[in-house]
């Protein structure tokens, strides 16, 4: 082979690949690179850095993530919680893996967590599910974890009603999200919508989805009891003896507001509706 | 047809980084050499000998002037089926044992199989390499890659041999051996084309030579033409010369020296008829032990060459 | 071309006894240790974990071949001089060339197709014992077909990294060769960004040397479908065939120009 056959091929080649480079961006857009997800902050960075091995990165965030959290929420009692990293290395987790479903719904019920418990933030719950949204705008779970979070965390029930029925106008989405929106509108924060809600998500394959739901029903349950304790005292004019809660403590009475309440020590604290932020 | 031609061959190499200066290592070679003949590329080291055969290899390019290795240009192809090469201190394939690195050539040669099955151990034998065939070649000492390269040369049963100081690197029997192959190959009608600086070595093995130095060849004819690697003196060494006969001979020769017990180095004008000497010392009891002429250097030829010849010498 | 088929072969054995494949040892030993150790850490994501790693060490490993051993293909025969008694035989410059190309993609076509059944083998133990309704629940199946797209587009890379290297050693110094292969490599996984240049930075020729460069330098973030297949979303066979047609034109636009320069080269 000449050298100037050899060097015609070269330029030649080089031009095909090219054009076929041009053509292939106008006919089909990069396939992971969405640029409304380039945000100008560290996640930024982090994907660069990450090369082309985002995936795995992703992963190792995520597994801080949950040793981060774990760590924080079973610690001794005495220990001051501080769940502060747990937003940003979801944030990382899901910049370097648009698609890491998981992170997006772990976040929706632990961000809004409130604390102790978690950092109680469901306004970063619902900034996370809305770029979750954005990467993948047919994922109908994300925007019922985003109606979960306005009915559960913030009790804003129209809102919540509003995002189920959203949801349920997603195609894909199960049947069961468009009573689910109504069952909330109508009522808006009375238990039995709460229960239906949190029956259906004890049915997960996430185990610790389910033993939060179970965790949520025995609360609920916790609620009914105290509510018939208040009722047995209104209608009989006595203080009855208290029982204990569904996790086995006795409740106790709040000595400052004479109710009864949830003790301190049990599994069941805090109780929704006690809403504090960790900032 | 010549085996061999060069025309006016040249090569300048570049020196030096921001203005690059060129060197001219070979200027203007043009030589020829016979189908059949034994021809030594003389000259000091750094005299452009592996410049040419690496021009002939065609592994660098000519600056000017032109080659031919059996009638084709030098980078026919082809032609290189017909020939072999030897380069200076040859180096092969760490990890490959010689049997391999063989096996491997065979194949860029286009032996079948069965012919490689045939050549490859009977190279390795004539070349003297018995069991440590199998053994990796980085193992082997300077002597042994020298036969390896040997054998690699003559493995497709080449026309044309280009050796780039074939004795190097090789002890006294390995020498001889490398002179008996050259000339069993010269027997079978090959042509040889070897570089070397040990004179001694063209003498006994050429045909015609040539000499090059610092890129210019500065003769080139048969060996009995170049008749001017003239004889300065002789040394005569004898052992058992009895005292008597010693005076006589300070008159004739140059230097008389004793060395260890009884022996003596006689040095002999170049018409002290050496042979003489020892007879007649032989007769008065003494015992030869031996007779070297004492020659010119390569560079004195040189020097003499270009002196004689003057300015005409540099083409 | 039989004589680049003979240095093509002596690459490959060359590769066996130095002892290349013995990174696959290693890669067995990481999944192996890995599928054991993170199923504990991750909340059920280990089969997602296992194909990304999986999937990014094939990638390392492969890169770090293709790079090292590409730049010594040639730079290693011209510094240990083995080159002048096989240049004197009748082998083509560009016969060299490109068997020596062909010997290291022979390599790196073994080693990931080694790594991809490594793969499979360490998937399927991991998803044996999973209950079925889980199992439907994933991306995609732990046995996913997918992941053979990922493996062939992380081969075609690496092929084109293979080419970049030997490109560059037909006439750099091995570290010069390893400096620029690197380079090009992190250079061409951020193409994408040259392209959307104008956003960051608003001069106009910086702009246009920006998109010139991401045009004519190779993309290398089109290989990596890892993210895609790892969680079920599809791949278009189009794309693939697409991606592939762009390596074998660039492959050859290298191969092209390493044989131009290998051409007039003088071994001094």
């Amino acid at each position: 082979m000449t050298r100037a056959v050899a060097g015609v091929g070269a330029i030649c080649c080089l031009g095909g690949a090219v054009v076929l480079h041009a053509a292939q961006e106008r006919w089909s857009p990069p396939q992971v690179d969405r640029p409304e997800l380039l945000y100008v902050r560290s996640p930024a960075v982090a994907k660069r850095t990450a090369l082309s091995y985002g995936a795995i990165s992703a992963d190792v965030y995520w597994i801080r993530a949950l040793q981060h959290f774990g760590n924080e929420r079973l610690a001794p009692p005495e220990h001051v919680r501080n769940y502060g990293l747990l937003y940003p290395l979801l944030d990382l987790t899901t910049t370097l893996d648009p698609y890491f479903s998981i992170a997006y719904r772990f976040g929706a019920i632990f961000l809004g967590e409130a604390y102790p418990g978690g950092p109680g933030r469901p306004d970063l719950a619902i900034a996370l599910l809305e770029k979750g949204i954005a990467a993948q705008p047919g994922k109908w779970q994300y925007v019922q974890d985003l109606g979960f979070v306005y009915y559960w965390h913030l009790r804003d029930f129209k809102a919540a009603a509003a995002t189920f029925q959203r949801a349920a106008d997603m195609p894909g989405a199960p049947s069961w999200l468009r009573p689910l929106a109504a069952v909330t509108l109508a009522e808006g924060g009375q238990r039995s919508a709460s229960r239906a809600l949190w029956q259906q998500l004890a049915q997960s394959d996430e185990d610790w989805l389910r033993s939060s739901a179970t965790l949520r029903l025995a609360q609920l349950d916790a609620m009914d009891i105290m509510e018939a304790w208040r009722q047995f005292r209104r209608d009989r004019g006595i203080t009855p003896p208290v029982p204990n809660d569904p996790s086995g403590t006795p409740f106790v009475i709040d000595p400052a507001t004479n109710d009864i309440a949830v003790a301190r020590e049990s599994k069941l604290f805090p109780m929704p509706g006690q809403i504090q932020s960790s900032r | 047809m010549s085996a061999i031609r060069t025309r006016a061959l040249s090569k300048d190499y570049y020196v030096g980084f921001w203005r690059p200066r060129p060197y001219r290592a070979l200027d203007n070679l043009s030589i020829d050499v016979e189908p059949g003949a034994v021809f030594g590329f003389l000259g000091p080291n750094g005299a452009g000998k592996t410049t040419t055969l690496k021009l002939l290899m065609q592994l660098v390019f000519p600056t000017s002037g032109e080659a031919e290795i059996l009638g084709r240009p030098v980078g026919d192809v082809t032609v290189r089926r017909r020939i072999g090469y030897l380069p200076e201190n040859p180096y092969f394939y760490d990890h490959l044992t010689a049997e391999e690195v063989l096996d491997y050539y065979g194949r860029l040669f286009g032996m079948s199989a069965a012919a490689r099955r045939q050549r490859v151990p009977a190279t390795l034998d004539r070349l003297g390499i018995g069991a440590e065939r199998r053994l990796a070649l980085r193992k082997f000492s300077k002597g042994m890659l020298q036969r390896v390269g040997l054998a690699q040369a003559i493995l497709n049963d080449p026309e044309v041999l280009f050796l780039d100081e074939p004795m190097s690197g090789l002890d006294p029997l390995g020498r001889r051996d490398v002179r008996a192959l050259i000339l069993e190959l010269r027997d079978q009608g090959r042509t040889i084309f070897f570089s070397s600086h040990i004179l001694s070595d063209a003498e006994s093995l050429c045909s015609r030579v040539a000499i090059v130095a610092k890129g210019q060849l500065a003769a080139a004819g048969s060996l009995a033409d170049l008749s001017h690697f003239q004889v300065l003196g002789w040394e005569l060494v004898m052992s058992g010369v009895p005292p008597t006969a010693l005076d006589a001979l300070r008159s004739r020769a140059r230097r008389v020296q004793a060395i260890a017990g009884d022996r003596y180095v006689i040095d002999l004008p170049p018409d002290g008829r050496p042979e003489e000497v020892a007879r007649e010392l032989s007769g008065a009891g003494a015992t030869l032990v031996s007779i070297n002429p004492l020659r010119e250097t390569l560079e004195d030829v040189f020097v003499r060459r270009v002196a004689e010849v003057g300015g005409g010498a540099r083409r | 071309m039989n004589a680049a088929r003979c240095v093509a072969v002596a690459v490959f054995r060359e590769s066996i006894r130095d002892k290349v494949f013995y990174n696959l040892v290693l890669f067995g030993l990481l999944l192996v240790a890995a599928s054991i150790l993170i199923g504990q850490l991750t909340a059920g994501q280990d089969v997602k974990i296992i194909k990304d790693l999986g999937l990014a060490a094939t990638s390392i490993f492969g890169v770090f071949i293709a790079i090292f051993v590409g730049i010594s293909l040639v730079s290693k025969e011209v510094e240990r001089r083995s080159i002048y008694p096989l240049l004197a035989k009748p082998v083509r410059r560009a016969e060299f060339i490109v068997g020596k190309y062909l010997g290291l993609l022979l390599t790196l076509l073994v080693n990931t197709g080694v790594m991809t059944l490594a793969l499979y083998v360490i998937l399927f133990f991991l998803a044996r014992g999973v209950p079925e309704p889980i199992q439907r629940a994933w991306d995609a199946p732990a046995l996913d077909p997918a992941l053979l797209k990922a493996f062939a587009l992380i081969y075609l890379n690496l092929a084109v990294v293979t080419a970049v290297a030997l490109f560059f050693s037909t006439y750099s110094s091995p570290m010069l060769s390893a400096i620029f292969t690197l380079g090009i490599y992190v250079v061409g996984q951020f193409n994408a960004d040259l392209k959307n240049f104008d956003r960051i930075v608003d001069s106009p020729a910086a702009i246009a040397v920006a998109k010139a460069c991401y045009y004519v330098l190779p993309d290398f973030s089109k290989f990596d479908i890892k993210l895609a297949v790892v969680h079920g979303i599809p791949v278009s066979n189009m794309f693939v065939a697409a991606t592939a047609g762009y390596a074998a034109l660039y492959i050859g636009a290298l191969l092209f120009g390493a044989i131009v320069i290998f051409s007039r080269r003088d071994f001094k």
